[in-house]
């Protein structure tokens, strides 16, 4: 069995299921691999799914109860200092219309639901039976002839095509193995997520949450949540469990020797956070590399002839406060590769200006302008005085501003006053009101 | 007056505890319900056990005699517990769960038309049937079951009920039974290696375990040395069977052996749930092993964290002085 | 030879579980290859390597239990028939052999290999009872398999040592997972396997009463496991930490 496809995909996280979708659409003869046991195996994680590209490779995704928890229509950033917090709320059922804007999915469960579905897109092409979703191979190696990518081994097997997508994810080895991504990458700008998966009875989670059928919440946080390492927590609604976590700095991390499921249980003791998550059941714990969203770790190059890299793997993605964004980046990555591959196939060239179209595309998405646009709030949101004064600061603000104890009340202004006095110099907020301000 | 027959598990003329704890408890329902509990002892030579048998407590002691009971084959079993049960046309079937008594308990509840449960952890009787408990998912779960009809065949696993003394006047009755070698459609060519004289490890009040990070022969002498100074049996785990390293039958865990010793204690086992399936029920246990966040230490009562080199000899060291004392 | 597997779709018991209302919940909905029929597959393609043959599978599941036939296909199984239920039946093993007893009915084969047990029930029984039903010698807990002519030569795993019998032709044997680790396909198989017959079978042509008297066990509901408490972890000194446990051994537990 020496046929040859039209592409080779590697890796079947979000953005490697959403290309061969593409594919599957597009008539074309595919290889889907993955090294986890099933699509999703290796994948605990969840998180939010930001945007609405979901419903352009499932249209009426929304009509099935399956593959994602719940839609989000709230959202909360909360700062917190060691004892308490101070929210930006903001609920709206104008998100409730379906195709919504933001999914709460657990990826075990999601990745499987989408392979699925990617399996009956192959079944109605042309080559029902000479595409494939394979699991549980390990490509080892992309083979490349003259600078052309050919075609990928693993084991003894080799298998060839006119195009491979690495779409591998952040432990991007075949990437460095082609040579787009260096060798050597500063752990500096990586940073480490932890996650627990607790579980509720799903009325209390309902109640305590005020979730109504399948409506859900996003809640970020800044500041006590992280004791003091940079980065910032999360909370998700599902079903009948929460993800509640966070991203942390991995050089921090290192710098002041704490380990990331200490920080996380620090994170727990909160009286906020406790109130949350009292009564619930930790069922899964889980930790993972997650890019920065800091350019300087990306690849500067994402093609070669005859390959492209999308997703993680490119470090797509962002975090710059209000939301992590990795897995709508690695879908609409995933989405214009196959395309740019597609056209290749068309056009049956599929040499380096061919696949350069796909990264044009990507600077001319959302993608890359937010990352682009975003970087300062960024390195803003890396900054320690982000991680840690300004919280402080923001609910000693709210302490003095909500508390009524029958003394004359000053002006908030006042308050606002004192509260900076005691938590950071004007200097340094001076300096990051301007940063901010250019950032955002 | 209808009947609970627990069969009798023998090894060389000798009764199986598992045996006695199932007959103590049908003793126990039998005396719940206005019953009678009776024993089956099947051997080349049934007539010891049939005697050491009325120390337990039984309504009845049933015999079936015949040469080829001298080794476990399944045809002449199943033919011999299908002549008995349609003598005594018992309520309910039960045997102690070993290797023996998985071999033929689904084609025994076929040849019966019977319902059946395997391996229950708990039983009583209901008006219809069986209603029992029994560890699933790898033992991280228990079900409840219900079985519908007569009999009920099922299977216990050991160290479920406490064995209870009880003399009995119940006569020996041998229920008549022919097998032709005809009938034999399988030939047992030969026995390797039965583990005669040492402790049965299914009955072993002290259990030691030996895992993956029993790695050569100095680590085997440790493990020895301990198992002898506390007379315990040794059992391990799936790595150690598989790489030929400990005979196979002293495998513990879902696929190998049950055991509830009071006291297990296991050398360089992770606690991967197959295993743990196998020993969760011990009393106390003590676990060895060098990384502090292998999964047995969330079971072990005495969590050693180290090298098992450093903390065997002192640890037999200290052992002897407390037995010796 | 010709070889029958039966094999079976079973929940991953390393995935999280919960217990909502006495149902027991699979929040992951892991399913995998019932690790004792994986052996069972491996086994017969070994003999079908050394001796030829064919193999079949054969699987009694909802439709999405088809991913295990695949699964037996790619490591190299011939072909496949999936009796098909909605997965709502609630049958139990013996109405399991009663549904394999009406299929095998017709059918010529010289082995059907089951495997010792399922992963998720531990039941066991299901192969012994298949082989009563069929009038088929049979041996169980096998942990080695040798073809002798027509015959099959097990290696029996016992309560205390091993026992080798010889099973002639027809005849039926189960698996333990302890005799092989079974092959992970590889990509050649799995591409091969999408071209391999698989007969889907409807249930209500193999059994009309299959609800009614073949089920004879029912799950009332499931439980915790009263959880063991982790008990305290010794670290440091050997010696120190040798005496220690000894002693509390002695007194604290009596139990040496
Ligand atoms: C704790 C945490 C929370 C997060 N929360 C969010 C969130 O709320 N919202 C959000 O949008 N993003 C979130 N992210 C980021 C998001 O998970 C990633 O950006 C996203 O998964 C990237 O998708 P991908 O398809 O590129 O890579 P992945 O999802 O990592 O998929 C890559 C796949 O390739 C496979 N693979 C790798 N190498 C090989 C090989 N050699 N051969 C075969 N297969 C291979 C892997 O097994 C894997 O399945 C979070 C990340 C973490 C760690
Ligand atoms: C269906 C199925 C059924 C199974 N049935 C069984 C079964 O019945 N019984 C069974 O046991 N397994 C069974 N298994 C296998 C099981 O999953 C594990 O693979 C097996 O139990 C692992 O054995 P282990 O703990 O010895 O080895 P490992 O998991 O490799 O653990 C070795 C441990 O030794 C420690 N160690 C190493 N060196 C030292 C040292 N010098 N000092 C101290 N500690 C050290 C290590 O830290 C490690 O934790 C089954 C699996 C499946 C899929
Ligand atoms: N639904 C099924 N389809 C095919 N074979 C089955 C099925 N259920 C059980 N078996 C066979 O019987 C063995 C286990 O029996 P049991 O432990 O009684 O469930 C499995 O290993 C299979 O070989």
């Amino acid at each position: 069995m020496d046929e040859k496809f039209d592409c080779i995909i590697v890796g079947a996280g979000v953005a490697g299921l959403s290309a061969a979708m593409m594919l599957a659409r597009a008539n074309m003869k595919f290889l889907l691999i993955e090294k986890g046991e099933f699509p999703g195996s290796k994948n605990v994680s969840g998180g939010v799914l930001w945007g609405n590209d979901l419903a352009k490779l499932v249209p009426n995704y929304w009509e099935e109860d399956a593959g994602w928890d719940r839609f989000i229509n709230h959202r909360r950033l909360t700062f917190l200092d060691e004892e308490s917090s101070f929210s930006i709320d903001f609920k709206s059922s104008h998100f409730n219309e379906a195709p919504y804007t933001g999914v709460v999915v657990l990826r075990s469960k999601f990745d499987r639901w989408l392979a699925e579905k990617v399996e009956e897109a192959i079944a109605e092409s042309d080559f029902a039976m000479d595409s494939f979703i394979a699991p549980n191979i390990l490509v080892e190696e992309i083979l490349m002839e003259d600078g052309k990518a050919v075609g990928i081994r693993t084991g003894e097997e080799k298998f060839f095509a006119d195009s491979i997508i690495i779409a591998e994810g952040v432990n991007n080895l075949l990437t460095r193995q082609v040579g787009l991504q260096d060798k050597y990458v500063p752990a500096d700008h990586m940073l480490t997520g932890v996650k627990e998966i607790i579980r509720f009875d799903q009325n209390v989670l309902e109640d305590r949450f005020q979730l109504n059928g399948n409506s859900g919440m996003s809640n970020e946080f800044v500041g006590f949540a992280t004791n003091g390492i940079e980065g910032g927590g999360f909370l998700y609604t599902n079903k009948d469990t929460i993800s509640l976590g966070l991203v942390l700095g991995l050089k921090d991390l290192r710098e002041k020797e704490q380990a990331p499921y200490d920080v996380l249980n620090h994170f727990k003791k909160h009286p906020v956070i406790a109130d949350m998550i009292r009564g619930g059941e930790v069922v899964e714990y889980s930790a993972h590399i997650v890019s920065s969203g800091d350019k300087r770790v990306m690849p500067e190059k994402l093609y070669k002839a005859g390959l492209v890299i999308c997703g993680e793997a490119a470090n797509l993605l962002m975090n710059a406060g209000k939301a992590i964004q990795g897995m709508d980046y690695a879908m609409r990555s995933g989405i214009l590769a196959a395309e740019a591959i597609t056209k290749a196939k068309e056009k049956g060239d599929f040499g380096e200006e061919a696949m350069k179209a796909y990264q044009t595309a990507l600077e001319d998405s959302y993608i890359m302008k937010d990352i682009n646009n975003f970087q300062d709030a960024v390195h803003l949101l890396h900054d320690p005085v982000m991680t840690q004064k300004v919280p402080n600061l923001i609910c000693d603000f709210g302490r003095n501003f909500f508390s009524i104890n029958n003394e004359p009340t000053p002006k908030s202004r006042t308050m606002l006053r004192g509260a900076i006095k005691r938590h950071a110099s004007y200097w340094e907020l001076f300096k990051l009101g301007i940063k901010g301000g250019k950032a955002l | 007056m209808s009947t609970l027959l627990t069969y009798i598990s023998v090894n060389e003329g000798k009764i199986k505890r598992s045996s006695l704890e199932v007959l103590s408890r049908c003793n126990e329902l039998a005396a719940q319900h206005g019953l009678k509990s009776a024993a089956l002892v099947i051997d080349a030579d049934p007539t010891p056990a049939a005697v050491s048998l009325k120390q337990y407590g039984a309504d009845e002691i049933y015999t079936i005699q015949n040469p080829i009971f001298k080794n476990h084959l399944n045809a002449p079993l199943l033919r011999a517990l299908s002549t008995a049960v349609q003598q005594i046309k018992p309520h309910v079937v039960a045997f102690a769960s070993t290797e023996g008594s998985k071999d033929i308990l689904g084609a025994l509840a076929a040849n019966l038309e019977a319902a059946s449960l395997a391996d229950v952890s708990e039983f009583e009787l209901t008006d219809s049937g069986v209603k029992a408990k029994r560890p699933v998912m790898a033992s991280k779960i228990i079900s409840a079951v219900q079985a519908e009809g007569t009999p009920v065949v099922l299977t216990v696993r050991s160290g479920s009920y406490d064995v209870v003394e009880m003399e009995s006047a119940a006569t020996v009755e041998a229920i008549p039974f022919e097998f032709g070698d005809d009938q034999l459609q399988i030939t047992l060519k030969e026995i390797i290696g039965a583990a005669g004289d040492k402790i049965d490890l299914s009955e072993a009040e002290t259990v030691i375990a030996a895992g993956r990070g029993v790695k050569d022969e100095e680590a085997r002498k440790l493990v020895d040395e301990l198992a002898s100074v506390l007379n315990a049996a040794i059992g391990a785990s799936r790595a150690l069977t598989e790489a030929g390293v400990y005979d196979p039958s002293l495998q513990i865990g879902q696929t190998g052996k049950v055991v509830s010793p009071q006291l297990y204690i296991g050398i360089g086992i992770s606690g991967a749930i197959q295993h743990v399936a196998g020993m969760a029920n011990s009393k106390v246990i003590v676990a060895i092993n060098k990384d502090p966040d292998a999964p047995i230490f969330e079971i072990a009562d005495y969590g050693i964290v180290g090298d098992l080199y450093k903390i065997l000899p002192p640890f037999i060291e200290e052992l002897k002085k407390v037995k010796s004392n | 030879m010709k070889f029958y597997v039966c094999i079976k779709q079973v929940p991953d018991v390393n995935a999280p579980l919960q217990i909502k209302d006495g149902q027991l919940i699979q929040d992951a909905d892991r399913n995998i290859l019932n690790a004792y029929d994986a052996s069972a597959v491996e086994e017969a393609l070994v003999m079908k390597e050394a001796h030829g043959g064919e193999i079949e599978v054969v699987l009694i599941g909802p439709e999405k239990a088809k991913e295990a036939i695949r699964k037996a296909l790619a490591m190299g199984a011939d072909s496949g028939a999936h009796i098909l239920t909605t997965g709502d039946e609630n049958l139990d093993s013996y109405s399991y052999a009663k549904i394999l007893a009406n299929f095998f009915k017709d059918k010529e084969y010289n082995f059907i290999l089951c495997g010792k047990q399922s992963q998720d029930t531990d039941a066991g029984l299901t192969g012994t009872m298949l082989a009563e039903m069929l009038s088929l010698p049979y041996a169980t807990n096998a942990v080695g398999l040798e073809v002798s002519g027509e015959n099959l030569v097990v290696k029996r795993q016992g309560d205390t040592g091993q026992e080798l019998l010889e099973v002639p032709s027809p005849g039926l044997v189960t698996c333990s997972n302890d005799m092989n680790d079974p092959r992970i396909p590889n990509l050649k198989g799995i591409m091969q396997s999408k071209r391999k017959p698989v007969d889907t079978i409807s249930i209500a042509d193999l059994a009309g009463d299959v609800t009614g008297e073949s089920v004879k066990t029912a799950v009332l509901s499931y439980e915790e496991k009263p959880a063991r408490q982790a008990g305290k972890k010794y670290e440091g000194e050997p010696d120190e930490i040798a005496r220690q446990v000894a002693q509390l051994l002695d007194t604290a537990e009596n139990v040496i």
